[in-house]
């Protein structure tokens, strides 16, 4: 219960009052595992990247000052310039198709009916596949030569790609797979879709709007909010999300076309004790993916401007 | 039937076709792999799509367990215990802090929701390489502690959050008829708050469990004794000794998705049903 929340001075209040005061301790205790797990788990370990990031540290002995001398490798090494360009291009292309599709199915699914809940929980499924399995289905289903997609192309007649052996498509098989596994995204959209009030529906065919500018005029400007917070946690979390696959799959190959920037911190960090490197490639990313929620958000005050005049 | 009454049915249908198109592309990969860890095991691989192997056989699903130098049977009971623990301590510490939430002043209500959401929003997994200095300097590398860790902050600012609206939305007399009886906020969370949370404590339990049993990069940077290794480690062993025995490692992966496949119908209820947690 809040403090300040409205009392009138009876007997049971005070006793409240006191009571309270004597729990602070207490209560504060009951924060104690949170703030502190926070603090160690994720707030000093970002700091400690980034001053790793800056010196030279092989895991063994102490760590030195090693200025910008990580950083200038993203100049003169391709391989990080690659794995920056494949992980943007993973990002950028998969973003909006894994938004776009949770759209998608939320508003498709979003009545409740005969077999919805069935249909919510067959699209929510791949998601709670552990990463090793996902990643272990994708490399069957896009082998080359005798995965199901390219039996099911041959039966149709149409070319079968060598996928993951070819650097042209290889990347594209992440992104494919990525889509696969929104159903955090449909959730989050469902409930979002779930806070229009019904009436605003019947107002709207009242007024005789058609189906497309309701979603225009309507669902798109109510929905915006989670669209938004899901769109920058996607691109956050997009960075990250090839790690697994890409270690299991094709750890980088080929020719370097699936080297994101994950999988070459850790490349840098255990195969070469490069551990500075490492936290170097990791700062980058985190940069990258500030760079891009900073570019949506400027995109987004553009239209909601452009919306408002 | 008059056209009126088509031209009603055809949008609902229409959208019912559609639903069902999706469900099967989505559930598609996972049909194909539980075939093809039927195949019998030593035959050669299938030259057209195989549905289902004719005769089904599940030798792979015992020899995933008899696979010299990979003791998968104890890896999974590795993962068992590690998940289980995760379980308890994250039901503890996320309730402790969903309840101290709720009873604290709104205007610290307000900043421990901020504070939450910009820890969901933090990619928690990019940060293993500093955490692997710290837990080496902690002494906590090659030992469970090590995966276990973020149990002690509630495994994910979500599970706190849940927990948090939870006890929110429990009537303000509830508590403070407790406050008048004397009780402690320890009590109060034992007595009160648990046994009124329990859809909430299932839900996360469930979902803490899918955490830590699916959990590949932590024991894949934090552990090195064998023995402790657990079952995604296990099959990425598999992987990289037998690599193109796909019936064998197929079944390995049927074997690790089926508890999540399971945990998942059951808890799915509540955020995708009728009776879903409301946030």
């Amino acid at each position: 219960m809040s403090a300040s929340s409205p009392r009138t001075p009876t007997q049971p209040a005070v006793t409240a009052q006191r009571w309270q005061r004597q729990q602070q301790a207490a209560l504060i205790g009951l924060l104690l595992p949170y703030v502190l797990g926070a603090l160690v788990l994720v707030v000093i370990p970002g700091v400690l990247a980034l001053g790793l990031s800056f010196s030279y540290y092989d895991g063994l002995s102490a760590p030195s000052w090693w200025g910008l001398r990580n950083y200038r490798m993203f100049f003169i090494d391709p391989l990080e310039r690659i794995a920056v360009a494949n992980s943007l291009y993973f990002t950028l292309l998969a973003v909006p198709l894994r938004v776009l599709g949770a759209l998608g199915l939320a508003l498709l699914l979003r009545r409740p009916g005969r077999g919805v809940g069935l249909y919510r929980a067959a699209v929510y499924l791949p998601t709670v596949i552990p990463d090793v399995a996902y990643a272990l289905i994708w490399l069957w289903v896009f082998n080359p030569l005798f995965g199901p997609l390219n039996l099911l192309l041959g039966v149709l007649g149409l070319p079968q790609p060598a996928w993951l052996a070819d650097a042209a498509t290889a990347k594209l098989v992440f992104v494919f797979m990525s889509l696969f596994q929104i159903g955090e995204g449909f959730v989050v959209l469902l409930a979002g879709l779930q806070t229009i009030p019904a009436d605003y529906a019947d107002a709207a065919t009242v007024d005789g709007a058609g189906p497309v500018s309701f979603f225009r005029y309507i669902t798109l400007p109510l929905l915006a909010p989670w669209l938004i917070l899901l769109t920058v946690r996607d691109l956050i979390w997009s960075f990250q999300y090839t790690f697994t696959p890409s270690l299991l799959m094709t750890q980088g190959d080929p020719y370097h076309a699936t080297l994101f920037l994950p999988l070459l911190s850790f490349e840098e960090t255990f195969a070469n004790l490069r551990f500075g490197m490492g936290a170097a490639i990791l700062v980058v990313m985190f940069a990258c993916s500030f760079a891009l929620v900073l570019a949506f958000y400027a995109v987004v005050r553009r239209w909601t401007r452009a919306d408002a005049a | 039937m008059p056209p009126n009454a088509i031209r009603k049915l055809a949008p609902a249908l229409a959208r019912h076709a559609a639903a069902l198109a999706l469900a099967f592309v989505f559930l598609v990969p996972l049909a194909w792999i539980v075939a093809a860890s039927l195949r019998q095991p030593g035959l050669p691989p299938p030259r057209t799509i195989q549905w289902l192997p004719n005769p089904p056989s599940w030798a792979n699903y015992l020899a995933i367990f008899n696979f010299p130098s990979v003791p998968l049977a104890r890896y999974a009971l590795n993962s068992l215990v590690v998940a289980s623990a995760a379980v308890v301590l994250t039901a503890v510490t996320a309730s402790w802090t969903g309840l101290a939430m709720a009873l604290a002043p709104a205007r610290w209500q307000a900043r421990l929701v901020m504070f939450s959401i910009a820890l969901l929003l933090v990619p928690a997994g990019a940060l293993w390489l500093p955490r692997f200095v710290l837990f080496t300097w902690l002494h906590l590398i090659d030992s469970y502690g090590a995966l276990l860790a973020p149990a002690l902050m509630g495994s994910s600012p979500l599970f706190v959050l849940l927990f948090y609206w939870t006890y929110r939305r429990l009537p303000a007399e509830l508590f403070e008829s407790a406050q008048l009886d004397g009780a402690g906020l320890l009590t109060l969370w034992w007595r009160l708050a648990l046994p009124l949370s329990t859809a909430t404590l299932v839900a996360v339990g469930i979902l803490t469990f899918l955490l830590y049993w699916s959990d590949f990069v932590n024991p894949l940077l934090f552990l090195k004794t064998p023995d402790l290794y657990t079952l995604p480690i296990g099959i990425s062993q598999l992987k990289a000794m037998d690599r193109n025995n796909w019936p064998l490692l197929l079944a390995a992966a049927v074997f690790m998705t089926a508890p999540t496949v399971a945990l998942f119908l059951v808890v799915q209820r509540f955020f995708l049903g009728e009776n879903k947690l409301h946030l």
